[in-house]
């Protein structure tokens, strides 16, 4: 085992480091969007709607990040399909993010007064209309920082994605301890890189609280 | 813009018929009826909770109401908020709120501007020039380019009212929008309004501007307890109320 240098262990984690930021990314992008689409819902005084759109959240929100990815590995599979870890890791983070961004952002456009809305009525504006143009540029304001403050759990979350046979920082840790067998050392990395990843980000998210509280 | 001089004065613009309307256990409208015809200034007065704003708001839909009707040029407003469709109606009718309301993100001119770009489909070029000409109206042509939290509460109101110009409403609807002002800043936003009375827009207000609704208005109507109590010319009922109630009102209030 002594081929294994430290420095061979780090690079190999670091090039595994891509996967767990390409697919953080990916993640995150597509489960903003989908939140995007579920906020209109959500907030759209249709009770049908809001109350579909609750459950929604609630079963994402409720059940652990492992079980969906489970649900979207093995769930699909039982069609016959066979699924690429990629697929159902991507799928089941965009549904978990969706979910979670969805909630948050929902509570920035609450925090909108109802002034907003009344004035925007009177003008005739429609519902989207009234989203674009009045409510969301506003909320967007409030939604920054916990916003990047939840991306830090998106990194997180795709940790998991290793046990379905992701090859993230996660799951090169693992098969570098098999072959190490120095375990303290290749999961001392592992966390200092995640947390390389993630400290940027919740250290911005603190920073942009601190900027809007100023500029209330 | 003058739309007093083309239709009979008789028609009426809005028509309030026997409207009721209940928060809950309490009913807050008992049937009312106010007919309102064109170039009319229509000052609501009354007591607080005797219904004046929740009557406002029905006429554009901003609450609903449970029975009677109105007529809105033509467009009955129940039946249109049943569709879900006040679209139409609210193009037509511009409203003024007692906080403003006006949207922190933009500009004066951007305040005004929104509504005629997104809605009637104005070129930013001409909707650009329409908000300088409203702004221009209210007195504020150099503030254009100024957000909200820089402007005192008068000028932001006057912006307001510019802003519900913008749409050239038939009717405009004012809710008591000097009361959240400081005393000094009341009449700059008077001034506007009887500006606009004098034009020939057809007003609607809430107030507690006695004076503002003896001289300006041409109709008054005092709301007492979900009622209208009394209505008439501004300058008779003020000189001669023929009820307690208003009597009781004019002396508490000056």
């Amino acid at each position: 085992m002594s081929d294994f240098s430290f420095w061979v262990i780090l690079s190999n984690l670091l090039l595994a480091t891509r996967w767990t930021i390409l697919l953080s990314l990916i993640a995150f992008v597509s489960g903003g969007i989908v939140a995007l689409a579920l906020l209109f819902a959500r907030v759209s005084g249709k009770p049908w709607l809001e109350r579909l759109t609750r459950w929604y959240i609630e079963f994402f929100q409720g059940t652990p990040l492992l079980m969906q990815l489970f649900l979207f590995f093995f769930g699909v599979g039982l069609f016959g399909i066979d699924v690429d870890p990629w697929i159902a890791a991507w799928l089941a983070l965009t549904f978990w993010t969706s979910a979670f961004l969805t909630d948050i952002w929902r509570g920035c456009v609450e925090a909108i007064p109802k002034g907003q809305w009344e004035a925007s009525d009177t003008l005739a504006l429609s519902y989207v209309e009234q989203m674009r143009y009045v409510i969301l540029p506003q909320a967007a304001r409030i939604a920054i920082a916990p916003t990047v403050g939840f991306s830090v759990q998106v990194i997180k979350g795709t940790a998991l994605a290793s046990i379905i046979g992701f090859v993230d920082l996660t799951k090169a840790g693992t098969m570098l301890n098999n072959a190490t067998f120095r375990p303290f050392l290749v999961y001392s990395l592992v966390a200092l890189i995640y947390f390389a990843l993630c400290f940027p980000l919740s250290w911005y998210a603190h920073r942009l609280e601190r900027q809007l509280n100023v500029a209330r | 813009m003058s739309l007093a001089d083309k239709t009979p004065a008789q028609a009426s613009l809005v028509d309030i018929v026997d409207v009721r309307k209940s928060f809950g256990q309490t009913e807050v409208l008992k049937g009312v009826s106010v007919q309102v015809a064109r170039g009319d200034v229509v000052a609501i007065i009354g007591r607080s909770g005797s219904g004046k704003s929740t009557l406002l708001r029905c006429i554009n839909g901003l609450e609903t109401y449970d029975a009677g009707a109105i007529v809105v040029d033509g467009i009955d407003v129940g039946l249109y908020a049943k569709e879900g469709n006040l679209r139409d109606l609210r193009r037509n009718v511009g409203m003024v709120f007692q906080q403003f309301n006006l949207f922190p993100h933009l500009t004066a001119a951007e305040n005004v501007m929104l509504a005629p770009t997104v809605v009637n489909k104005v070129q930013p070029v001409e909707a650009r020039e329409l908000a300088a000409e409203m702004l221009a109206k209210v007195g504020l042509a150099d503030k254009a380019g100024n957000y909200p939290s820089q402007l005192s509460g008068g000028q932001q109101q006057r912006v307001a009212i510019a802003r519900a110009l913008a749409m050239r409403p038939n009717v405009l609807l004012c809710d008591e929008i000097t009361s959240a002002l400081d005393p000094e800043l009341v009449n700059e936003v008077l001034r506007v309004v009887e500006g606009l009375a004098r034009e020939g827009i057809t007003l609607i207000l809430v107030t507690h501007e006695m004076r503002f609704a003896r001289d300006v208005g041409t109709k008054l109507v005092f709301m007492h307890r979900g009622k209208v109590h009394e209505e008439g010319p501004p300058k008779e009922l003020f000189a001669n109320p023929k009820t307690p109630e208003l009597q009781n009102f004019i002396g508490s209030v000056h």
